[in-house]
């Protein structure tokens, strides 16, 4: 069905066409200009690059067990936070559908306030709640349930933390919008069939929340996987995660090309992870 | 009873994220009014004396500034083309409406880190490194996406029938612009420039990579001293403010235009 148009097909190209120009120049380009870059090399002890073709980022990458290792941890960690965020998004947002009611506004705003915030102000919070003298352990210790400081900064725990923190909001968000619009008795509805809650999530809800489920694990995941402020933060140089070894070869080493080369890894398993829901979604499609 | 038992546990459950989420952000602001010359919570005696030194510190406030006033450029640009792209796909219901807002939505799902390192290289070669134009370019970028998709939403709950009865009334097109579509349109209007702004505001990635030595904003300053001079209370001071701003703006936009279902 065609619609018919309110204003002149070239006005309508002259209102896009500054901001699609824009975006083009310079988000997509730099993008196309990042492939390039990764085949090139750069000229040792100057900021020239080489352009000649040749694999050696990718098989230094492919090689090097230092960056074998950052992928593979940055990858296991990207996983562990989108189930984690998974785990405590799926109660509040189905509390917030069905109870909050004058608030509901308001509490998504709180939630999407970590996201505004940026990765920045909210991991210091978390620097000082996590530090082996801060108020976790002050607390833990005053209640006499530990006697030393557990490690909580500059290890695989606290980047976690700090991770869930900022990307839950992610999870949450898509999980409200579905959750809207499941009707609101069909938990009761299961529940008075026989089910108990359990099955009742399990065989109604669950199925029922799956796009949402599929849409925020998608932007956690990515996000964890991309992320580099919170975990040179709360991971203080002893995680080392893969867009923190990107960021180094940019901005402290000044190899653009490896750098590149680096986020073309990253863009390949970004890739990767959208495949994997699309054909989530799409076999949910087909089952149902 | 098990029933009323489940809702108290997924009450608790529910409680104990939220205060999850929003705990680092307690601390911050709380911690601000403490008199400690060190960053600790809970804060012991009561104080603003680090909110003085924050404001009297030249170097603090330049800071500020320069993440003020790239905040507030980056913004009036990225709205203003937002809305006129978002208008034009609205209103003119062109065919490639649906890839042109994945071209301008883009931003929102590829990493922005990635970008970041190819955009510096680029720059780097076209020797605008580290200027305030190349800066506001970048900073555009990564704020008109969220103006565009709140625009394009705030355009399509407009009915299209005012503006035509306007016209037949013998409106001029620029008198219905003004008249009817800016002001049905100013929820999504304020909406778009309170996220910018705070997108651009508190901005890392992008531009720690991009600024340079001349243009450190107060995120870059905090966060490449973070190695060297840990957290003082000073940046917790100018982090609570900002933390409060954007609390503030968030709760203000929610009454005013509903911010939250527009994000």
């Amino acid at each position: 069905m065609k619609q018919t148009p309110d204003i002149k097909p070239i006005a309508t190209a002259l209102l896009v066409a500054p901001a699609a120009i824009l975006m083009f120049g310079v988000f997509v380009l730099p993008f196309l200009f990042l492939v390039v870059l990764s085949f090139w090399s750069q000229v040792p002890g100057s900021l020239g690059l080489d352009p000649t073709f040749t694999l050696a980022n990718y098989a230094r990458i492919i090689s090097d067990s230092y960056y074998l290792g950052g992928l593979w941890t940055t990858l296991w960690l990207s996983g562990l936070v989108t189930l984690l965020c998974l785990v405590l998004a799926l109660p509040l947002a189905r509390w917030i559908v069905l109870h909050a009611k004058r608030t509901k506004g308001l509490l998504i705003g709180l939630c999407i306030l970590p996201l505004v915030c940026g990765a920045l102000l909210p991991t210091l919070g978390l620097v000082n709640l996590l530090s082996p003298l801060g108020f976790i352990n002050g607390a833990l210790k005053s209640m006499g349930l530990i006697k030393t400081s557990l490690p909580l900064l500059g290890n695989i725990a606290g980047v976690s933390i700090g991770l869930i923190q900022a990307f839950l909001p992610l999870m949450i968000l898509p999980l409200i919008s579905t959750n809207e619009r499941i009707p609101h008795d069909y938990e009761k509805a299961a529940m008075s069939l026989g089910a108990t809650r359990l099955v009742a999530w399990r065989r109604v809800l669950l199925p029922l929340m799956l796009p949402g489920i599929v849409a925020g694990s998608l932007l956690v995941f990515c996000a964890s996987l991309t992320a580099f402020v919170t975990p040179q933060i709360l991971g203080q140089g002893k995680v080392v995660t893969f867009a923190s070894l990107a960021y180094q070869q940019a901005a402290m080493v000044l190899d653009w090309p490896f750098a590149s080369a680096l986020g073309m890894v990253m863009l390949l398993f970004l890739a990767l992870a959208g495949i994997l829901g699309a054909l989530v979604s799409r076999g949910l499609g087909r089952s149902s | 009873m098990t029933s009323r038992f489940g809702k108290a546990m997924l009450l608790a459950a529910v409680v104990a994220t939220l205060l999850f989420l929003l705990a680092p952000i307690l601390v911050l602001i709380l911690s601000a009014f403490d008199s400690g010359n060190v960053f600790r919570f809970p804060p012991r005696v009561l104080s603003f004396r680090w909110f003085e030194t924050a404001l009297n510190h030249s170097e603090y406030r330049s800071s500020l500034w320069i993440s003020t006033v790239l905040g507030l450029i980056s913004t009036v640009i990225a709205v203003g083309l937002a809305s006129l792209a978002a208008f034009g796909l609205v209103r003119g219901k062109p065919s490639y409406r649906l890839a042109m807002e994945v071209l301008l939505l883009a931003p929102l799902t590829l990493p922005l880190v990635v970008w970041a390192i190819a955009l510096l290289s680029i720059y780097a070669q076209l020797g605008i490194n580290g200027t305030l134009p190349g800066l506001i370019l970048a900073h555009v970028t990564i704020t008109m996406p969220f103006a565009t998709r709140i625009m394009i939403a705030a355009f399509d709950e407009i009915d299209p029938n005012l503006e035509a009865a306007a016209k037949s009334l013998g409106a001029s097109p620029w008198q219905v612009v003004r008249r009817i579509t800016l002001p049905l349109a100013r929820p999504g209007l304020l909406s778009s420039m309170a996220i910018a702004f705070l997108v651009s505001f508190n901005d890392v990635v992008v531009t720690t990579l991009i600024a340079g030595a001349g243009w450190i904003t107060f995120p870059v300053r905090t966060f490449s001293r973070l190695r060297t001079e840990g957290i003082d209370p000073t940046t917790i001071a100018i982090g609570a403010m900002i933390v409060a701003f954007t609390i503030l703006v968030i709760v203000l936009g929610q009454r005013l235009f509903q911010l939250s279902r527009r994000f």
